[in-house]
């Protein structure tokens, strides 16, 4: 009744205003690196006709394409590391009862709402204070460091969601404390841990700040390297490199939102992020 | 069969050892003793109930049983095998867990089988045994699903399932109706109760319910502050409760206290109740006696009887019985029930403020000290 009468309600104009120019800030400057990338001509301001000619510039500049390597790489191992580390450190945190096990807990959060770039400052003074070379060991190294806490929250979420007794459950029914964990725990976490993956994964392949303060010469992550090279003139290649990296980002989270459902879950870990 | 279980109470089952035996078991918490001191001797193919209101340690005993918690003092015994020091995964009892806590990403067979698979059983013996175990709970049908597709009862009857089908020495239950509505958790009593007598499984069931205990036990505990306040047949429990809390705690009971004096007991002024001999008071203890409510008459009163005159307080119809309050001093209130018989019309009710006399046979009063 109330949904039918609300229907009918005359919609504010300005609520539709407000609404149409903040999507139109928010997605026409996306829009048009995508609408760019496809130019025929050199410019960044008309467009003239449809051309792939900025993908194959793309493809062949081997630097470019070397960068993306890196930064697929990065994000691989930084999802697979930040997964194994976050996880037990979920595991361990949910075992802890005491007053101290909650601070702890509490301190493991900090780098969610650490600023970034005080991050990347640490990190440089510590590779460099240990003699570390920068290279794209030390940009994964900081971005592992990184990522953890956003899998211990959403692993520690799906924890506290599961009874203690399934545990006991297992060990009930002849499981070692160790074979609870992989045969009961784990695979019971498993949306869990896809969604964490997944979500670490796209944040880490599209992260500039800390790839800019470890990174080495060369190779260099993508946005490093995008930012390096539009500083001498901005090529309408970038536009399309910007287009495949949006393009890949979108898919991997469209994947940790599907993959979690397709396990038959009701929810996806990615709810705990986007509060839906 | 359920002859042998009544007499387990005395010597019936001497020979054979215990299926679960407690010798001063005890756990503490700090300074907190939730359970003390005890002992009990369960027998083979018993469903013994341990029953108490929560926090009286009733599910911390059962969990020191299935070993997922470590006892401060005192022993456990499984099938004459002391498993004090055994950790869970290998001593022969199993667990029907309250939240039933099945495993979300395995199929109802995966569940059911989970144990066997454990144990080594070839997958031919376990898929057999798992769709016995399935046919047992009348789930046959569902073994496909995921338990997140099943029903509260299906999920119940799974976990039931998972448990029963390692023929364990004993099966644990830890209050598994709880989470059913009233109807489906009436039916699970008769059911479980049946499933049983048939695998003949010595049941050791967690309630606070007390109707639960008092429909499907072949013995009672009934515990209170970590110990055990009384510990017998059903109907003796509710018929001669040994302690106030025994009486309170099953069923409704009238307690009134008073000073005992020469085979009475003086409730209050003008007011003295006779209780059975063979108690073994001299006089001017502080005692209560106990009348439970359907026990009482209002009408049709025999000359055996103890009749004590009172004035109705209140009446309240229940359909199948009708429940008064009888004020039989200024200070002692009882509650009575009486059946609405087929003979009875609603006007042979009685009304607040009628005039009426009680009356009980001597038998039916219990003496409480």
């Amino acid at each position: 009744m109330s949904a039918r009468s609300r229907r009918v309600e005359r919609r504010p104009a300005v609520a539709v205003a407000v609404t149409v120019v903040f999507f139109a800030w928010l997605y026409l400057p996306i829009a048009a690196v995508v609408l760019f990338s496809f130019n025929s001509v050199k410019s960044l301001s008309t467009f003239r006709g449809f051309s792939t000619r900025w993908y194959a510039d793309f493809v062949h500049d081997a630097d470019l394409v070397t960068s993306l390597v890196a930064s697929i790489g990065i994000a691989a191992v930084s999802a697979v590391g930040a997964l194994v580390l976050g996880t037990m450190l979920a595991l361990g945190l949910s075992r802890i009862r005491s007053r101290t096990g909650r601070a702890v807990g509490a301190v493991t959060l900090l780098p969610l709402v650490t600023p970034e770039i005080v991050t990347g400052v640490a990190a440089l003074l510590l590779f460099t204070g240990v003699g570390l070379k920068l290279s794209l060991v030390t940009v994964t190294l900081a971005e592992i460091t990184f990522s953890i806490a956003y899998v211990t929250v959403i692993v520690r979420g799906r924890l506290a969601a599961m009874s203690t007794e399934v545990e006991e459950a297992a060990r009930d029914l002849g499981c070692t404390p160790w074979q609870a964990l992989r045969l009961v725990t784990l695979p019971t976490l498993v949306p869990a841990l896809l969604g964490a993956g997944l979500l670490v994964f796209a944040l880490v392949f599209d992260d500039f700040v800390l790839a800019f303060f470890t990174t080495g010469v060369s190779p260099q992550p993508l946005p490093v390297r995008i930012y390096s090279s539009i500083r001498f003139g901005v090529s309408p290649a970038i536009n399309a490199v910007g287009t495949v990296m949006l393009v890949l980002s979108a898919l991997v989270m469209v994947l940790a939102l599907i993959v979690p459902r397709l396990w038959g879950r009701k929810s996806s870990s990615l709810d705990l992020i986007t509060g839906a | 069969m359920s002859l042998l279980h009544h007499t387990s109470d005395d010597a019936g089952l001497a020979t054979a050892a215990p299926a679960v035996s407690l010798r001063g078991l005890t756990k503490s918490f700090g300074r907190d003793t939730v359970v003390d001191h005890l002992d009990l001797d369960i027998g083979k193919g018993e469903f013994f109930s341990l029953l108490g209101p929560s926090g009286c340690g009733k599910t911390t005993t059962l969990r020191m049983i299935a070993g997922f918690s470590d006892p401060s003092e005192g022993s456990i015994m499984v099938g004459g095998k002391n498993v004090t020091a055994t950790p869970p995964h290998r001593r022969d009892v199993n667990t029907v867990f309250q939240s039933y806590a099945l495993f979300e990403h395995l199929d109802v067979r995966g569940n059911v089988g989970f144990g066997l698979r454990r144990k080594g059983i070839d997958r031919r013996a376990i898929g057999q045994r798992v769709g016995e175990a399935l046919e047992l709970v009348q789930l046959a049908d569902r073994a496909g699903s995921r338990p997140a597709e099943l029903s509260g009862g299906q999920r119940q009857r799974v976990a039931l399932a998972r448990a029963l089908v390692n023929r364990p020495q004993v099966l644990l239950l830890d209050e598994p109706l709880a989470a059913l509505d009233l109807k489906l958790r009436r039916a699970m009593q008769v059911e479980l109760k049946a499933i049983q007598r048939e695998v003949d499984i010595t049941f050791l069931f967690v309630t606070h319910d007390q109707d639960e205990a008092l429909s499907m036990s072949d013995r009672i505990a009934i515990m209170n502050n970590g110990v055990i306040e009384q510990c017998g047949r059903p109907e003796d429990v509710y018929e001669s409760p040994t302690s106030v809390f025994a009486a309170g705690f099953i069923g409704t009971s009238n307690l009134m206290p008073g000073t005992y004096a020469d085979g009475s007991v003086a409730v209050c002024d003008g007011l003295r109740i006779p209780v059975p001999a063979g108690h073994g008071l001299g006089g001017g203890e502080q005692v209560s006696v106990a009348v439970r409510p359907e026990k009482i008459w209002l009408s049709e009163l025999t000359p055996d009887m103890v009749r004590v005159p009172g004035t109705v307080v209140s009446s309240s119809y229940h359909g199948a019985t009708t429940q008064y309050l009888v004020a039989i001093a200024p200070e002692v209130t009882l509650t009575v029930l009486e059946q609405n018989l087929p003979r009875m019309s609603p006007e042979d009710r009685w009304t607040p403020g009628s005039r009426v006399e009680l009356g009980w046979l001597p038998e039916h009063a219990v003496l409480l000290r």
